[in-house]
Order: structure tokens, then C-alpha cells, then sequence
């Protein structure tokens, strides 16, 4: 008697596992263009190789 | 919730173990291939199994050219209608669904016996998406229906696919680049069944590499044995 009960919502289930299976969402995953990686570390080792900020020179207040 | 996520994980194990035989059989191994034979249980999991993968279930018999041997009862015969009746698309099924079932159909009439019990009437399945939808979403698309790459099966999709060559070649780089393996496996063995396919994605070799790098995946095992047993460009 439990079998023939829970056998209509057991195929229920599988059909949507089914469905999910055949269409399945794409992975999420990070993917970057080259290009603007390229763009980025550029721009990264710019910053890092510029020159201070040149700072007016002290002067003795005395 | 937990029983639906027990019900995934089940059914995925039985459609890994189904695609791990079929590989082995397009690979020429494992001896005379039989879908019932690979069925461990005859329940309704392994009906689901069938469903999930579609056509494929029967390409070792699109590679033998041939029918299976018996009548309409042979067994693969009434296994495969027994899983078309119990999971036929709803009324609010996907394409990708529509378009797998199809596949199932159109594969059961070309390589089972046929019977006096007709094969299911192919639903109809939109394929606007194949013209307009933009090419990382075409991919993923594509790649879901690798198994309607068998040859003879659903020609105005293939069709539809080859205009968009440059597209799926696309796909296929970025699936490597994500790391979805049965995604560019998928867009693989589309790949190689279209005659201008660009030389400089190296293609075959690609194959090869996903092929290695997924761990032997059964799904992806399927999809580079299917490229390999079933080539149709100009490489």
C-alpha cells in the first residue's frame, strides 16, 4: 500500500530531476577576456613603477 | 527538498554508469552492446537515465548501421518505449527538452526494429534560439543536445548549428576556459561533424585534452568517444 502511494510523487520527483538534468543551468564560474586582464596588471604595474608625488621642499620656519 | 536532492543524486549516478557502457561500446570494447543489458534495475530510475540521455542511448547502433537484432518486443525496444512513455515532456517543458525527446524518438525509429506498435509522435520544438540566441548562450544550448548529433538525427538542427560554426568554435574555447569539460565535449562532437570548422582551434587535440582533464567522466568519455566513432567535417 505505501509503495502504490508514494509511487506517483517518487515519478513526479524523478521527472523533475529529469527535466533539471537535460537543461541544467551553465556552472557559474569567472571568466575573464584576456585582453582586459592584460589591461589590468598594465595599469597595476603603472601605478606601482610611477614616481612619488613630488611634495613642495621644506623651508625653516625660523 | 532532501528527497528531490536524493532523487539527483541517483538518477545521475545511473546516467553516469549508462554513458560509461555506451562509451565502452562506441570504443569497441565491452563486447555486443545491449541498452537493457546496462540497465542494472528495470525502474523507474533507469527509465529516467534514458530519458537524460537521450539519443545516445542508442549510438552504438547508429555505429553498427544497422537494427537491432529481434523483433519489435527485443528488449532495447521496450525498454526505450517504456521510457518514453513514463517521461515525455510537459506542458511546460524546455526546448532542450522537447528537442532530446525527439531525438529519442527519431533514434528509435532509425535504429530499432521496427514494430506494429507505432513510436510516439515527435513534439514539435522551437528553434528560433538557434538564429538569435548569442553565442555563449547557442553553446550551452548546443552542447545540451550533443546526443542530435548522431548522424541522420534532426538535420534542420545540424543545419541550423553549421551556419553558426564560428559561434560553437567560440563556445567550445570558452568551455575549455571554464573548465566545463562536458560542455566543450558536447560542442566537440558537434564540431566535428561540420565541414568549416577553423583549423587553427585544433580541434581534435582539444578533444583530447578535455577528454584527460575531466577526470574520465562518463557523460564526457561518451561525448569524445561519439566524436571520434562519428566525424563528418572536412579535417
Amino acid at each position: 500500500m505505501a509503495t502504490e502511494l508514494t509511487a506517483p510523487v517518487e515519478t513526479a520527483a524523478l521527472a523533475a530531476a529529469v527535466e533539471g538534468l537535460l537543461d541544467s543551468a551553465e556552472p557559474e564560474g569567472i571568466y575573464r577576456d584576456t585582453r582586459e586582464c592584460g589591461g589590468g596588471l598594465l595599469l597595476a604595474a603603472l601605478l606601482l613603477i610611477s614616481p612619488p608625488t613630488p611634495r613642495a621642499p621644506k623651508t625653516d620656519a625660523r | 527538498m532532501a528527497g528531490q536532492a536524493q532523487e539527483n543524486s541517483s538518477l545521475s549516478t545511473v546516467v553516469a554508469d549508462v554513458a560509461g557502457g555506451v562509451a565502452l561500446a562506441l570504443d569497441g570494447e565491452g563486447g555486443s552492446y545491449a541498452l537493457s543489458a546496462l540497465l542494472a534495475q528495470r525502474d523507474t530510475v533507469a527509465l529516467a537515465a534514458i530519458r537524460v540521455l537521450g539519443a545516445d542511448v542508442l549510438a552504438p547502433y547508429a555505429l553498427n548501421g544497422g537494427a537491432v537484432r529481434g523483433g519489435s518486443d527485443a528488449p532495447d525496444s521496450q525498454v526505450v518505449r517504456r521510457a518514453l512513455a513514463a517521461y515525455p515532456p510537459g506542458a511546460d517543458a524546455s526546448d532542450v527538452s522537447l528537442w532530446s525527446y525527439r531525438g529519442l524518438v527519431e533514434a528509435s525509429r532509425a535504429f530499432l526494429p521496427p514494430g506494429g506498435e507505432d513510436w510516439p509522435v515527435e513534439p514539435q520544438a522551437g528553434d528560433t534560439w538557434v538564429r538569435t540566441d548569442p553565442w555563449p548562450k547557442l553553446a550551452h544550448r548546443a552542447s545540451q543536445l550533443a546526443a542530435l548529433s548522431l548522424p541522420g538525427l534532426a538535420p534542420g538542427l545540424a543545419a541550423g548549428l553549421a551556419a553558426r560554426t564560428d559561434d560553437l568554435a567560440r563556445g567550445f574555447v570558452r568551455a575549455v576556459r571554464r573548465r566545463d569539460w562536458l560542455q566543450a565535449a558536447g560542442l566537440g562532437r558537434w564540431l566535428v561533424r561540420m565541414p568549416d570548422v577553423p583549423d587553427t582551434l585544433g580541434l581534435e587535440a582539444g578533444l583530447v585534452f578535455v577528454h584527460r582533464m575531466s577526470g574520465g567522466d562518463p557523460r564526457v568519455s561518451l561525448h569524445a568517444s561519439a566524436a571520434r566513432c562519428f566525424p563528418g567535417g572536412s579535417r
